[in-house]
């Protein structure tokens, strides 16, 4: 089989270049290990904090929270961002401390503080936390208050002397709400989201690097030489790929049973997993090839290569989550589907997210093949335009 | 093969780039066994004709038949009966010679045992059979070219397009390049040998076609071109003796243009020298002359392209 010969020359190339092996096997798994370390591991859960006001019992409130162990708290603006900086994923929950609280609380009046948060157990914990921390306020300042009326003094020098004293609160009551809609990716472990979208914006940007190896077979005249032999210019053009896409299943399989090990990621259904990346690579390997035929220098082709294949990926969501650039705005979310990187994001989102199957993937899967047929025909008539001009 | 055993036939090849007429109705045809030379300064369009004969070029007009198919650009299993050596080398550098050549082998189509055996006979043909697992962007310039002639013979083609295979290698490399072309044209290979070294193609070639602005100006064996420009063989003579007399005895002889004496001897113009000289040695010895030594000078391609063209070969 001729289109092995060339696949398989290909590759012993690549990797007779001992830099290769660094970008193409090592990698990906420096990759994973960075991945993990940012989405990953056992750090302290993040709360948000809006304080508007200056009032001694709200700056008590949030030097107690700010206390609490294991908790890494930070302030923000207002409840808009930091309802967002939870569905992003940069906020584990936040409290709201509504304005005027010092003197509702003063008045007697029942107060609100707003507790957000996603449905997740180790928001479910903090809930409990901040809860005590709203417990003790209230309790001290049930006894200031109760000693104000007993004519102890003013209600400040009350509350100092009642700090302390343990009682049960009335006044105060956490109103505990989930962060806006509920987003796909509420339900995601933290590294499972990182996971996917750098599979395939890494894969692709692999591919768009790739190329350069067509045109070097070019610039050398071996491409030229294959064709004055029994070979078909789509022959030569799917040896070379398969080299590729050789390439890019070996990378894709590091990245997939690398992160399934190591951090647990489940990447759902391993029929519609395994076809929707093999689909992908497919692609992505035929706009290498495309790209190979087209340029005539390599050195070019290799940056714009990395452009395309890091512009690719956050117009397809590999970035900013296309959930996210939905509501942002819905017209860029329908431009991020003319890429492969949003079709292959929804089917592993079907897969991992709705447990979903192949089956439930079909629509993705067909646009992805499309994709890659389109580009392979492109390819193989730009070669032969190149190599016979 | 077909019946008049001509394994190539080209006609009125044409292509233009831009306004410049490459090759300007190119066409000759070389039979089993034979050498053809293209002789033609650089820029001639030598490597243009040889990339439209090998399908790699698409042509403005013209056909081309090898074996008696006809070969396009689309041509693929036709493509089997030729093994085109570029001009520029054409190999992985950072491959071995043994990689490179498995490499095109299977291209050709070879597979198996009879890959094995043809590559091993390739490195002996091209000497590089004690470099064979070396790099090849390690070789010497003329050990790369035997490489890139190497790859053509893999699968023993009919029809060997060579194109200017010595540029740039050492004497040496170039002399065993040479034998090699020898012996092959001797086992029944048609070689189709472009240059611009005129002693190659008188070296090698059966037939030499003259190339010039994209046009064969004249083609036939060497001793046709140099006729057909009407350049004689001169003998000189180093002799004593009754020059005088032996100079009138010899010009009268058939086939003998001219005959003058010289303080040293004598200079005499025929057709040509091998078939005349033991006639006027004869003539000469009967006059009376005894010869100490004799020189010969053929005209060669060189004077006959100074002709046709009014340029020489290099300038
Ligand atoms: N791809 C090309 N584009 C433009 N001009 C070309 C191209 N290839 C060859 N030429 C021109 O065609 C002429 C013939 O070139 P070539 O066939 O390479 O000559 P030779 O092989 O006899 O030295 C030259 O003037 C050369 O510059
Ligand atoms: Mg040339």
């Amino acid at each position: 089989m001729k289109i092995l010969a060339i696949a398989a020359t290909s590759v012993q190339r690549l990797f007779r270049d001992r830099t290769n092996i660094f970008f193409v096997l090592l990698m990906p798994m420096l990759l994973i290990l960075v991945l993990g370390a940012a989405f990953g591991g056992e750090s302290d859960p993040r709360l948000g904090i809006v304080s508007g006001g200056s009032g001694a019992l709200e700056s008590d409130l949030v030097e107690r929270i700010e206390a609490i162990d294991g908790v890494a708290a930070s302030r923000w603006d207002d409840r808009a961002t930091i309802i967002l900086a939870i569905e992003r994923g940069q906020l584990e929950a936040g409290v709201v401390i509504p304005e005027g609280y010092d003197e509702a609380l003063l008045a007697g009046e029942k107060v609100n503080v707003e507790f957000a948060a996603k449905p997740e157990e180790s928001a479910q914990a903090l809930t409990i936390t901040v809860q005590s921390v709203l417990t003790d306020q209230g309790a001290i300042l049930q006894a200031a208050s109760y000693a104000e009326s007993k004519g102890a003094g003013t209600f400040a020098e009350s509350l100092a002397r009642a700090e302390g004293i343990a009682a049960t609160a009335k006044g105060l009551d956490v109103e505990q709400s989930s962060a806006g809609e509920p987003f796909v990716f509420d339900q995601l472990g933290r590294f499972e989201l990182g996971a996917y979208s750098q599979l395939l914006l890494f894969v692709f940007l692999t591919s768009m690097t790739g190329s350069t190896a067509l045109i070097q077979s070019r610039q050398l005249g071996v491409s030229e030489r294959m064709l004055s032999t029994p070979t078909s210019v789509r022959t030569i053009l799917l040896g070379e790929a398969l080299g590729r896409f050789a390439v890019a299943l070996v990378q894709g399989l590091l990245i997939i049973v690398g992160t399934a090990l190591m951090f647990g990621v489940d990447w759902g259904d391993p029929l519609g997993a395994a076809a929707t990346f093999i689909v992908f690579s497919l692609g992505a390997s035929g706009v290498g090839m495309l790209m190979g035929a087209t340029f005539k220098n390599d050195q070019q082709a290799g940056g714009i290569g990395v452009m395309i294949g890091i512009g690719m990926g956050a117009l397809g969501g590999c970035m900013l989550p296309l959930a996210i650039m939905k509501i942002f705005s819905p017209t860029l979310w329908k431009v991020a589907h003319i890429t492969p990187h949003a079709w292959g994001i929804e089917a592993f989102e079907e897969l991992i997210l709705r447990g979903g199957t192949i089956a439930d993937i079909t629509l993705e899967i067909a646009v992805l093949s499309a994709f890659a047929a389109v580009v392979f025909a492109l390819g193989a008539w730009r070669l032969r335009v190149s190599l016979t001009k | 093969m077909n019946g008049d055993g001509l394994v190539l036939e080209c006609r009125d090849l044409r292509r233009a780039f831009g306004d410049l007429q490459a090759v300007d109705g190119v066409g000759f045809s070389i039979a089993e066994g034979e050498t053809y030379g293209l002789l033609g300064p650089n820029g001639a369009g030598k490597t243009t004709s040889i990339s439209m004969i090998c399908g790699l070029l698409e042509r403005d007009s013209g056909e081309v038949v090898i074996d008696g198919h006809p070969l396009t650009t689309k041509s693929v299993a036709e493509k089997r009966a030729v093994g085109y050596v570029p001009q520029d080398i054409a190999i992985y550098p950072d491959l071995s010679a043994k990689e490179n050549l498995n490499f095109f082998a299977r291209l050709y189509g070879l597979s198996g045992v009879e890959r094995k055996k043809r590559v091993d006979e390739v490195l002996e043909i091209i000497g590089l059979a004690d470099r064979a697992n070396d790099r090849s962007e390690d070789f010497s310039g003329g050990m790369k070219r035997r490489l890139n002639i190497g790859i053509g013979l893999l699968h023993s083609p009919h029809l060997l397009i060579l194109d200017e295979p010595t540029v740039g290698v050492d004497p040496q490399s170039r002399n065993a390049i040479l034998e090699s072309v020898e012996n092959l044209s001797t086992e029944g290979m048609a070689v189709l040998y472009t240059t611009h070294y005129m002693e190659e193609a008188e070296r090698l070639c059966n037939r030499v076609g003259i190339i010039d602005h994209g046009k064969i100006v004249a083609e036939g064996t060497r001793r046709e071109l140099i006729e057909l420009v009407g350049q004689r063989d001169r003998i000189r003579l180093r002799a004593t003796g009754n020059i005088e007399a032996a100079a009138q005895a010899t010009a009268s002889m058939p086939g003998v243009y001219e005959a003058a004496a010289r303080d040293d001897g004598l200079d005499v113009l025929v057709d040509n020298a091998a078939d005349a000289l033991t006639g006027i040695l004869g003539t000469v010895a009967a006059a009376g002359v005894s010869v100490s030594s004799v020189d010969v000078d053929e005209p060669n391609l060189e004077a006959v392209f100074l002709h046709l063209t009014g340029r020489a070969l290099r300038d």
